[in-house]
């Protein structure tokens, strides 16, 4: 037995020390990676741990001017499949294609798919959703969500707009004003582990969604139906193609209804509407046009695929804003202002009208063929008199016409707060002769749309104030607190006061007295303008006949634009605008507090 | 020496027992366990459907290990000192037997089947290597002044060695480890050593530059993040990363549930570096040092040199398993498998490990206090 020597002890220390000068080593590594290291680490960790799912933010209600709701939200519900924790796959698929309605292929392919979540369908009804969680399938989440609901349906449809799948505006208003409606959305953090599982009792991180804001309108519901359903009227019995009526506040601009028939029903927005033309073989006069419809109906159903993104954005279209047409008569206001207000013409000035008026080489002929023979230019507008205008045109002259133009914001847009306003077509200043001034002079050979024509027109009758037309009025968070108020001031006169209120006084007199005497409505002053205009090509003898009437003459609250859309028949817009607007004033006037006025009767029977 | 005659001994000489080793080590084992069940319960219900599945086999072979670890303390360890050979040869025989016979798990061929029971072959040639060197240094320490005798016991080891590298590199580094140990303490010289030293490190560097798998494993090392394969290492490291000062909590690991691969095994250090941040890995850390302090003090009162080399090689092997699985798991030194002693899971590590610590109270029941 040989004893532990000393040199062994001591080489047992050195061991020993070695040892524990690595080990505080080791120690010291811990202490740079869980001190200095541990952020960097800890963040990564927590990245690789953490699962992100959005939880998607109310989106702003639309209201009107009186607070009724015309777009909110509904539930519904987003299905997805979790791979990893999919254990019957066969059951889900079968239960899911039985509820969701789809193809089997397709849920197949999404089941199978290895990733960490698959979404199968969204937008799903909160039953069906409910049902397919009522399963208890493990690996099926169900995820409730908002989708945008429009309570009247079609009400308005064009202007409203509507939400694609991410609830992002596609159209109309909800584009407009999509910063302010759509929120900020949340987000679920959750923990998983390796294999994607969420872990039970980890406590989830939430972090709240931002519900948007509310759209407070100047549409006025009411007045939207009831010019909706004088629309619809006018459209059934005339046979037209459409309708488009606008009705705003002359004042301010502030748009009380626009109605672009035929609507589409907002809340399935992806449905085609066939032109509604419910008495089509009935009318004899139609058939061509029933025939000619018919032949695309079969050709949109053959080249549907092609066809149908076509005929949505067709659908979709807002007349007032997106197209332009040929104002006729209507322009003659904006004629005549420009010459009062330059004063080559009184209300008095003499002129004759044969019948038609020879301009260089061309002649233009009256809508009367006999001519209206002597006439004042007061009675010039009230019988829409194309001669006076050619004179009172060719008076002015081209440099002072463009120059009107200009001054009126005619050749610009007007700002509407509405995606996709066209621009006034406009012939070229150096391309102008004296035949394409006598037409511009009556509302022919360019085109400009409703909504310009109608602002204009405010603009002229209002006192001379530039008006931009608006349906945004303000913001409201969800409590009713105005977040921000819009304001829509150009601030530019347009025209004099004096020359608005003779204006108003002339369109006053082709309602009282003029062309426009069927929009009269007993113990109201109502001025107003006609118009009949031609589409192109000529050939196609296609009308449009519109009427521009506002109330109260004196002071007007509201002006209205009624274009009817190639009317079978008669197409004379003072026989059938003027009558839809009577209709609708006969019913808004005394809905919007405006008194009819005995006085004022008096006044306009004593100028008789 | 008889037993009755040391019990009569009992009133005059104090016979000494070395209590605060069994502590550390009771305290290292439940500590272990409770470490164990919180890593490997998420593996185990996947694996098994029971969390308590590598928890309760790590237990059978705790409770084993304990009967085994009192009973060899009870025995005079010169008895093994006759067993040398048989030591040798059987742990040679059975890690020659498992290439053939061995059952494959994660494509490594180390353990052997016995009925219920698997056993890693490996863990036992750690064992019988210190037994082996122990009884034939203690023989001539005379003669282990002399560089042929220090290539001498060098060769004879080399066999175990390269048989047991053949499955487990890892496992044959620390058999390699132990040897040197040995050596060093048995032998009076230094430089011997420090030229040693200098031969393995060029050694050690052309083997590496000769593979270039290994050469891979060092790039991965130094840049765990960009490789694929460094993704256990990384996932260790934003385990220990996570910690913190004061960790998550006891069974609070995010690492634990799959991200770090097999927790339960050689990355368990990096969970508990998450469960109980700097402070717990520091204080774990500082019950392996209070651990290996124990066994210098008992291998320096050694009653004979057979006893303190005995200890050394103890204290040598759960010193470098220690070292390198806490370098491994803080990526201080490039990936190997070593499991950390007492605390990862196997049962045949903990079971002979405490049959040689069985062996070192063993030891420490020989000590006389009055000689001090």
């Amino acid at each position: 037995m040989f004893r532990n020597k000393t040199y062994n002890r001591r080489k047992i220390l050195l061991v020993f020390t070695m040892v524990m000068l690595v080990l505080c080593v080791l120690a010291g590594r811990l202490v740079y990676l869980m001190v200095f290291c541990s952020q960097y680490y800890g963040q990564k960790a927590e990245d690789l741990h953490e699962r992100e799912r959005d939880i998607k933010a109310a989106r702003g209600k639309i209201l009107d001017t009186n607070g009724v709701v015309l777009a909110t939200n509904r539930t519904v519900c987003t299905i997805s499949v979790i791979h990893s924790q999919i254990e019957e796959p066969e059951k889900i698929i079968q239960v899911l294609v039985k509820e969701l309605g789809m193809e089997e292929a397709e849920v197949r392919k999404r089941v199978e798919k290895v990733s960490s979540i698959e979404r199968v369908k969204s937008n799903v009804d909160k039953e069906t959703g409910d049902r397919i969680r009522a399963c208890k399938l493990s690996g099926v989440k169900v995820d409730e969500d908002y989708k945008r609901y429009y309570p009247y349906d079609s009400l308005a449809s064009k202007v409203l707009g509507f939400t694609g799948g991410d609830n992002q505006g596609i159209i109309g208003l909800e584009v407009k004003y999509e910063e302010y409606l759509k929120g900020t959305s949340g987000k679920i953090l959750t923990l998983t582990d390796a294999r994607g599982v969420e872990i039970e009792n980890a406590g989830e991180r939430r972090q709240e969604p931002i519900d948007g804001n509310n759209l407070h309108l100047s549409l006025d519901y009411n007045i939207q139906m009831y010019c909706e359903q004088a629309a619809k009227r006018v459209m059934e019995q005339k046979s037209a193609d459409s309708v488009a009526v606008i009705v705003m506040n002359p004042q301010n601009g502030e748009i009380m209804a626009m109605v672009n028939l035929p609507e589409f029903n907002l809340n399935e927005p992806f449905t085609l509407v066939e032109t509604p033309k419910p008495e089509q073989p009935e009318e004899t006069e139609s058939s061509d046009e029933a025939e000619s419809s018919e032949g695309t109906q079969e050709t949109s159903v053959v080249q549907n695929a092609e066809n149908t993104q076509d005929l949505l954005n067709q659908m979709w279209r807002n007349q007032c804003i997106n197209d332009t047409y040929e104002p006729g008569s209507i322009f003659k206001v904006i004629t005549a202002a420009s010459a009062l207000e330059e004063g080559v013409v009184t209300v008095n000035d003499n002129f004759f009208c044969p019948g038609y008026k020879m301009v260089e080489d061309r002649r233009i002929r009256c809508a009367k063929a006999g001519g209206h023979g002597a006439e004042t230019f007061t009675q010039g507008i009230m019988n829409s008199c194309n001669p006076v205008f050619i004179e009172v045109g060719l008076r002015l002259g081209v440099d002072n016409f463009y120059k009107y133009f200009k001054q009126f914001g005619l050749l610009n847009k007007t700002g509407i707060d509405l995606p996709g306003e066209a621009v006034t077509i406009m012939h070229k200043k150096e391309n102008v002769g004296p035949v394409e001034l006598a037409t511009i002079s009556f509302g022919q050979s360019f085109q400009i749309t409703p909504i310009q024509l109608a602002t204009t027109v405010s603009s002229i009758i209002n006192g001379g104030e530039r008006v931009i037309p608006h349906f945004g009025v303000d913001i409201q968070d969800t409590q009713g607190n105005i977040v921000k108020t819009f304001t829509y001031n150009t601030g530019k006169q347009i025209v004099s006061k004096e020359t608005s209120e003779t204006m108003r006084g002339l369109l006053e007199k082709v309602v009282s007295e003029g062309g426009g005497n069927r929009a009269y409505i007993e113990g109201y002053s109502i001025g107003g303008k006609t118009a009949t205009s031609q589409t192109l090509p000529r050939s196609a003898h296609r009308y449009i006949s519109a009427f521009m009437g506002f109330a109260p003459a004196e002071n007007p609250k509201v002006l209205t634009l009624v274009i009817v859309n190639n009317p079978q028949g008669t197409y004379y817009g003072g026989m059938i605008a003027a009558p839809v607007v009577k209709d609708i004033y006969t019913n808004i006037l005394p809905y919007l507090g405006i008194e009819r006025d005995e006085v004022v009767q008096e006044e306009s029977d004593s100028s008789q | 020496m008889g037993r009755e005659q040391s019990q009569d001994k009992r009133q005059k000489n104090i016979r000494y027992f070395d209590y605060s080793l069994l502590v550390i080590i009771l305290f290292l084992i439940c500590f272990g366990l409770v470490m164990l069940y919180s890593t490997s319960s998420y593996n185990a219900q996947l694996k098994f459907g029971d969390g308590t599945a590598y928890l309760r086999k790590q237990l059978q072979a705790t409770v084993i290990g304990l009967v085994v670890m009192f009973a060899i303390s009870k025995i005079d360890y010169r008895i093994w000192k006759k067993f040398w050979l048989l030591a040798y040869i059987g742990a040679f025989g059975l890690c020659t037997l498992v290439l053939f016979v061995g059952s494959e798990l994660n494509g490594a061929k180390r353990w052997l089947k016995i009925g219920p029971l698997s056993i890693q072959p490996s863990e036992i040639a750690k064992l019988a290597i210190i037994v082996f060197l122990a009884s034939i240094i203690s023989e001539m320490p005379k003669q282990m002044g002399k560089f042929s005798s220090l290539i001498k016991v060098m060769i004879m080891v080399m066999p175990m060695v390269i048989i047991v590298a053949s499955e487990n590199l890892s496992t044959a580094i620390i058999i390699l480890g132990i040897a040197v140990a040995l050596v060093f303490v048995s032998s009076p010289k230094y430089m011997q050593f420090v030229v040693m030293a200098g031969v393995v490190i060029v050694f050690g560097a052309a083997f590496i530059m000769l593979e270039s798998y290994r050469a891979e494993r060092l790039k991965i090392w130094l840049n765990p993040e960009k490789y694929e394969k460094g993704f256990q290492t990384l996932q260790g490291l934003y385990a220990i990363g996570s910690g913190g000062l004061f960790g998550k909590g006891l069974g609070a690991s995010m690492q634990k549930l799959g991200f770090v691969p097999e927790a339960q095994n050689d990355m368990i250090f990096s969970i508990i570096c998450e469960e109980l941040g700097l402070f717990g890995a520091i204080c774990v850390i500082l019950l392996f040092g209070i651990l290996i302090w124990r066994f210098m003090v008992i291998a320096n009162n050694a009653q004979d040199l057979y006893g303190a080399l005995l200890v050394t090689g103890v204290m040598a092997h759960i010193a470098i398993q220690v070292i390198l699985n806490i370098a491994v798991v803080t990526n201080t030194i490039p990936n190997t498998g070593i499991s950390l002693p007492l605390i990862s899971y196997g049962g045949t590590s903990v079971l002979f490990l405490l049959a040689e610590i069985g062996l070192v109270l063993s030891v420490s029941r020989g000590i006389r206090l009055e000689q001090e």
